[in-house]
């Protein structure tokens, strides 16, 4: 015998002041910020209120990006492409969306981030990562 | 840490669905296996360990539930969820737990029914902010690092594809693994379609129902239990940063595995992996992991695990034979995948395993690969 049950389960999260300043200002003003961490005083991007490597607070707001490089890219048929990238200025990676591309992504190629029009506070207020030119570096 | 072995071990069969059991079913089949093999009553268990990744089944309190199917009512009983680790973490809380004296003999059970959930949204249960909208689910998260990985070392996909062949063929020797693939050839694996570049499905691991078990106990019954007891000469876990973007090229550098190798080699007076080691269980969930870990086991020098494949150095007749099992490429039931590991390494150290023994194994190698990147690397030992 089987029992079919489907399960609805609404949360919603909190996302502390670290990360709530960074979407403030993503959506407000069109800009991507790190934190510097206090120890090992890398510029973390997703902003953190803390460390993962050194486990030090962080204490300071660096404006980075739109420009990065890319260090990684799939694509996962049906569902799009995914980049991991290094925005100037920052000294980790975000996890992404890659935006439609004419000529094959590769690791290394120069990116840059491009806002959503419409803006609501979350991470999809960029809507992804596009390849630039060589004629029109960031 | 006091003497420890694993003194028997259990094993359902595992396939893509399991209807004829219900999960407590499941685990009692798994427990009672390992019990008979070490040859103990249930009565004589002083405490269970459950590993499980109950997010995947939708379906809370497996250490209740499904413990009533390992004897658990009345005794300490404890779930372990680690993601891909549950269960070589379980095993080695289970060895902490009775070197240091708190138990005399510990069950450890794990499983998993992925038919009975949905394993992607469990999957994708991540980071709320910065990661679900955006993740390409585990898979594509987990081939942005493969791609790292293949631009930085030079493997290629005809190396994966051999990984992919020697684990099915492999788990045809193996009455208990879910795949079986045992005329699967390189050609078919690189016609599979792309699931996450470049990723294949022949290159994946499959979703399994299954459950394993096995029994930890201390010197003195290990001594009179068991005729080759499995002890544990090391046991290290080693976890790292939450979020990939932090990860540094995850599985060129997988510090986690390299670190807590370093640690247990040293424990278990190992120099030379592929001289001292005569069998290793490793946790695979894709063929280029594989790969990875062969660089980050100290198998091979950096760049060198496509040739290390090539050359059949971990094959069944090779110097240091990997996964006899099949690995997790070939059975794959979340929670009990580490239970596996450990209970397939112990069993070539009793001698039990049957037609994918390693002749004459002393040395055993089990490790974990759980969520981002954490590991855990097991040594075993059999007296001389």
């Amino acid at each position: 015998m089987i029992r079919r049950l489907p399960i609805r389960m609404p949360f919603h999260y909190a996302a502390g002041a670290s990360a709530s300043r960074f979407f403030e200002v993503l959506r407000d003003q069109g800009r991507i910020l790190g934190r510097r961490c206090t120890g090992c005083r890398r510029v973390l991007c997703p902003a953190t209120a803390f460390c993962a490597l050194c486990g030090e607070p962080t204490d300071e707001w660096v404006e980075v990006g739109p420009g990065g490089e890319l260090l990684s890219w799939t694509e996962v048929p049906g569902r799009g492409a995914y980049a991991l990238v290094r925005l100037d200025g920052g000294d980790t990676a975000m996890l992404h969306r890659l935006l439609a591309a004419d000529a094959a992504p590769r690791i290394g190629d120069r990116v840059r981030a491009r806002l959503a029009d419409t803006r609501a506070g979350g991470i999809l207020d960029l809507e992804g990562f596009e390849l630039v030119g060589e004629e029109e570096v960031t | 840490m006091r003497p420890v072995a694993i003194i028997g071990t259990g094993q359902t069969r595992h396939s893509k669905r399991r209807d004829d059991v219900s999960q407590p079913e499941l685990v009692r089949e798994a427990a009672a296996a390992a019990l008979a093999d070490a040859d103990l009553r249930p009565a004589e268990v002083d405490a269970i360990l459950i590993s499980n990744m109950e997010l995947f089944e939708g379906r809370a309190f497996p250490e209740l539930w499904a413990g009533a199917g390992a004897w658990a009512i009345g005794k300490p009983c404890l779930k372990i969820a680690t993601g891909g680790t549950s269960g070589t973490s379980a095993c080695i809380a289970a060895f902490h737990q009775v070197a240091a004296g708190c138990f005399d003999t510990v069950l450890v059970v794990g499983f998993e029914k992925h038919s009975e959930g949905h394993t992607q949204a469990g999957m994708a249960l991540t980071d709320p902010y910065w990661d679900r909208s955006v993740a390409a689910g585990a898979l594509g998260n987990f081939a942005l690092s493969v791609c790292q990985y293949v631009q930085e070392r030079g493997v290629s996909e005809r190396q994966a594809a051999m990984v992919a062949v020697k684990a099915r063929r492999n788990a045809a020797a193996n009455p208990h693994a879910h795949l079986q693939l045992p005329d699967l050839t390189i050609e078919e694996v690189l016609a599979s379609p792309v699931i996450a570049a470049p990723l294949r499905r022949l290159d994946m691991c499959p979703q399994s129902d299954g459950a394993a078990a096995l029994v930890v106990a201390g010197e003195a019954s290990a001594r009179r239990r068991c005729r080759r007891p499995a002890w544990v000469k090391a046991a290290v876990t080693r976890h790292d940063k939450p979020y990939l973007g932090d990860l540094d090229r995850r599985l060129a550098t997988m510090r986690t595995l390299r670190q807590a190798a370093a640690v247990a080699y040293r424990q278990a007076g190992i120099d030379d992996p592929v001289r001292d080691l005569d069998v290793a269980e490793i946790y695979e969930p894709v063929t280029y992991a594989e790969l990875a870990w062969y660089e980050a086991l100290g198998f091979c020098p950096d760049g060198e695990a496509g040739r290390l494949i090539e050359d059949g150095v971990t094959a069944m007749d090779g110097a240091l034979p990997v996964n006899p099992s099949g690995g997790v490429l070939s059975t794959n039931p979340v929670g009990a995948s580490g239970v596996i590991r450990v209970a397939e390494a112990a069993l070539q150290l009793h001698g039990k395993g049957g037609a994918r023994q390693v002749e004459g194994a002393r040395r055993a190698l089990a490790t974990g690969y759980g969520v981002y990147a954490w590991s855990d690397v097991i040594v075993l030992e059999s007296a001389a």
